[in-house]
């Protein structure tokens, strides 16, 4: 947590660079002073293979013009809601299918053939049947975050003590209260690890989605600046996702992990019930 | 000290038998046994391993319906779980994720008493089970007798008709375990509620039951139910321990259960 070194953490805790972040940032130069170098020797033409200079006067061109905050406030709105409807279905799933002898043997199967099916395949065939644009994006990355959520949930559900549903019964509980007060926290940190999977999984699903049956976004602008040659939007397009997803998975999930499934999961392993 | 009191509990001509269904398979825990359970009176049930006392325990709790006969509380028929009957698990059954305080104040969140009410009684509850300094720690940071303590108290807070307990004390040490006893009997005095514990050591059952219930091995019968005259007031290891008459009932029950007769 605290690499920093210990008279600058007092001095100024949250300011200074840690050590990790500084080697962090050395590598990312690195990276980028050997694609100048490459640039050099490989001498083609910008429109073929870009310099930084390059991507970073597209990136200011795009910035400027409204584009890329446009494409980023789409692909983060489409990716927003195919997440939240893929978690809501997946643990609504889940816990029917875990809780439910009856909707397991029904749905089970289903769901296990469905899930061999590689999510991009539906693209194409979704296309035809809603058209290019939001819903096609919205089913397509529902879909691929519904499959770990729901796995994940199944296990939460399975991980319920029966010691623990017995008691709260004996106290009183309804079978609601059951579900509230043990089964869902006890499935909370599988929930959690299902959700970052599917984040994971929707976020490629989303630039792959934008390729193929979107007007805007960063797949978007990635698939256009590939087909109208201009290289330099392309690498924006690919540098603006990883930016993303880092930002994504630093800001939001690895905050969200810390506090669920690194406590919960202390706490369960210390056994308060077990 | 064994006055005839009215029935709280009536286990009449009982069988329960553990079904299994995908193996077809049926396998009779504990044969035509009948008891009854005074109100207010403290019963243990002991028996060798696997003679069906836990079984007995979860029918009354209502988790499995008798083969034959029934099981009345207050004269009718048990129909399933409910918080007139609480139960302290061996395993204490603790929420992990829930404070001690919130551990305790459960039962009443669930029968939607008001928030400040309902931590106000788990906290009288707490002080009982001198357990105030720990109302805001998680049960993994307890040791096990406190742990079981806070079961206790969980369940009284709750004010069920009959607390039952499966071997509450098994895995505490044995120094703890004493405490723990005397310490339930501290309880049970302020809280007088009738009490089934169910145990392996005899000498915990004659130490604070009003009776001892003996099964047989597997499938358990019912062999003999002992009365423990021993007065409450010298029910603490230090004077009972030499008490003439808690060896001897002892030893009585030591050889029901080490003998099943037969
Ligand atoms: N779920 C179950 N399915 C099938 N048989 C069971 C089940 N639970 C218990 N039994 C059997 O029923 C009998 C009684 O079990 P029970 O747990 O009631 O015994 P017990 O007296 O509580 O034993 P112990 O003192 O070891 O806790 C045992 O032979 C056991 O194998
Ligand atoms: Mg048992």
């Amino acid at each position: 947590m605290t690499d920093a070194t210990p008279s600058r953490t007092h001095a100024t805790p949250r300011l200074a660079p840690s050590r990790a972040q500084v080697r962090g940032a050395i590598g990312i130069a690195v990276v980028f002073i050997a694609w100048q170098i490459s640039v050099w020797i490989i001498a083609l033409p910008a429109y073929f293979y870009p310099a930084p200079a390059d991507v970073a006067a597209a990136f200011v061109d795009l910035t400027l013009k409204g584009i890329l905050p446009s494409y980023i406030i789409d692909s983060a709105r489409r990716y927003a809601l195919g997440v939240a409807t893929g978690l809501t279905l997946g643990v609504m799933s889940g816990l029917l299918i875990g809780l439910s002898r009856f909707w397991s043997r029904l749905l089970g199967p289903v769901i296990n053939f469905f899930y061999a099916i590689v999510e991009v395949a539906w693209i194409p065939l979704l296309v035809i049947w809603i058209g290019y644009g939001f819903n096609t994006i919205l089913i397509a990355i529902s879909y691929v975050v519904f499959f770990p959520v729901l796995y994940n949930t199944l296990t939460g559900v399975q991980t319920a003590q029966k010691t623990l549903i017995n008691a709260v019964r004996t106290l009183g509980a309804s079978r609601l209260q059951v579900l509230t007060s043990v089964i869902l926290p006890s499935a909370l940190p599988n929930i959690i690890t299902g959700f970052r999977v599917g984040a994971g999984f929707a976020f490629r699903g989303l630039i792959f989605a934008e390729m193929i049956a979107a007007g805007s976004g960063l797949g978007f602008l990635i698939f256009d600046g590939a087909t109208t040659r201009q290289t330099d939007r392309v690498v924006v397009g690919m540098i603006m996702t990883g930016v993303l997803w880092l930002a994504m998975d630093r800001l939001f999930l690895r905050p969200l992990e810390m506090a669920t499934i690194e406590r919960w999961g202390l706490v369960r392993a210390k056994g308060g019930g077990v | 000290m064994t006055a005839i009191r009215e029935p709280k509990i009536s286990i009449d001509g009982v069988t329960l038998v553990h079904v299994n269904e995908e193996r077809r398979q049926e396998h009779v825990a504990l044969e035509n046994v009948s008891l009854d359970i005074g109100e207010g009176e403290f019963l243990c049930v002991v028996g060798p391993s696997g003679c069906g006392k836990s079984t007995l325990l979860s029918a009354i709790a209502g988790f499995m319906k008798p083969w034959t006969g029934e099981i009345r509380m207050n004269g009718k028929a048990i129909e399933g779980p409910g918080a007139d009957r609480g139960v302290v698990f061996q395993e204490y059954a603790l929420l992990p994720w829930k404070t001690v305080l919130g551990n305790v104040a459960i039962g009443l969140k669930y029968r939607r008493v008001p928030k400040a009410e309902r931590e106000r009684l788990a906290r009288e509850y707490l002080a009982m089970a001198r357990l105030t300094d720990a109302a805001d720690r998680f049960p993994h940071e307890l040791s096990g007798g406190m742990r079981q303590r806070v079961a206790v108290a969980r369940t009284l807070a709750n004010t069920p008709e009959i607390m039952m307990m499966d071997e509450p004390f098994a895995a505490v040490d044995a120094q703890t375990r004493l405490t723990l006893q005397e310490e339930l009997l501290r309880v049970w005095d302020e809280h007088p509620i009738t009490v089934l514990f169910v145990t392996h050591s005899v000498e915990e059952a004659v130490f604070l039951a009003d009776r001892v219930a003996v099964l047989t091995p597997g499938p358990g019968r019912l062999r003999e139910i002992v009365d423990i005259g021993i007065p409450r007031e010298i029910r603490q290891w230090d004077s009972i321990s030499t008490d003439a008459r808690f060896l001897e009932l002892r030893d009585h029950v030591m050889k029901l259960v080490r003998d099943p007769g037969r």
